[in-house]
């Protein structure tokens, strides 16, 4: 005679997959609100990126109160 | 581990407390911004770098707006990004934190991670208001920071694995973890720029900005306590046939 059970493991480790787009997720948004002074918009607008600074200056309240160094 | 759920949990809480970092930044920072720059405008229109016109007037609302809209963006990318650094921390040591139930190991790690990656590099180079910062030192003070959050964080690491192989006197290692922080306190240099601004303002400044970032760790680890405890990603299924 067969019969089927179900049980609930709890696995403990993290999954590669989610460790990479976790990390990933973490270096970007920590540089783009914390340090970036054009060089992400650079990649599209050039020199010109670093003159006006758009992302720097949407994120430049956070950036102060969170404590990273600005200016 | 159910991969997906985990991440979306991980970013939904990130992002969440994000935002309401971003509120509260909105709410109780932003008069000291206003008066900072409010003093940089006029250091400006005093060297002669700007006049004060009616145009100079309508380009500084325009671009204050724009960035005080950023606080709450900038909070949920922040956030989100934060968010993700501390699930991971959260996905190796949920089993060994203390506390009950999700909720309070969530909130344990939410307390030792603002502790050791916010609260102790604060006390070394606390948040500054503009008018503070002088661009040409910018990229020695952006370095000392991640340098500094480094040596805290890697060190607490590195002082957890000396906690678990001790038998006995465990103390040792928040000894060890202290001397580690005292010694970079005194060896690496201060913030090289003058305040010449009131210290009023800096001191209202950084007590609102500490309680600022604090929110969104008070926040991040109730949202993915309560996410956790509710849809345990960790958890699976497997059928057994005999």
């Amino acid at each position: 005679m067969s019969f089927s059970k179900e049980i609930t493991l709890s696995k403990s480790s993290v999954p590669k997959v989610a460790l990479l787009v976790l990390a990933t997720i973490f270096a970007f948004g920590v540089f783009e609100v914390g340090f970036d002074q054009g060089q992400l918009f650079s990649i599209v607008f050039g020199e010109q990126a670093y003159a006006d600074m758009y992302l720097h200056e949407l994120t430049h309240d956070m950036r102060h109160a969170a404590g990273f160094p600005c200016h | 581990m159910r991969t997906s759920l985990f991440i979306v949990i991980i970013l939904l809480s990130g992002c969440s407390a994000g935002i309401v970092h971003g509120l509260v930044n909105l709410a109780i920072v932003e008069p000291y911004l206003d008066r900072a720059i409010g003093i940089e405008n006029q250091h400006m229109f005093a060297s002669g770098e700007a006049k004060d016109t009616p145009q100079f007037w309508v380009e500084y609302y325009s671009y204050r707006a724009w960035q005080k809209g950023g606080q709450l963006l900038a909070g949920a990318i922040l956030g989100t990004s934060i968010g993700a650094l501390y699930g991971i921390v959260f996905g190796y040591a949920r089993n060994i934190l203390p506390g009950n139930s999700f909720i309070k190991k969530t909130l344990v790690l939410a307390a030792i991670m603002w502790v050791v990656l916010y609260l102790i590099p604060f006390a070394k180079y606390p948040s500054n208001p503009p008018t503070v910062g002088d661009p040409e030192t910018i990229i020695l003070r952006q370095t000392l920071y991640v340098l500094f959050i480094a040596i805290s964080g890697f060190g607490a690491l590195g002082f957890y694995q000396v906690y678990k192989r001790l038998k006995s006197r465990k103390m040792i290692a928040f000894i060890g973890y202290a001397g580690l922080m005292g010694m970079a306190f005194a060896l690496m240099p201060q913030n090289p720029d003058a305040i010449t601004a009131p210290m009023d303002l800096i001191n209202g400044f950084r007590a609102v900005s500490l309680v600022g970032v604090s929110s969104f760790w008070l926040s991040v680890g109730l949202i993915l306590g309560v996410l956790w405890q509710k849809l345990q990603p960790d958890k699976v299924k497997q059928s057994k046939f005999q």
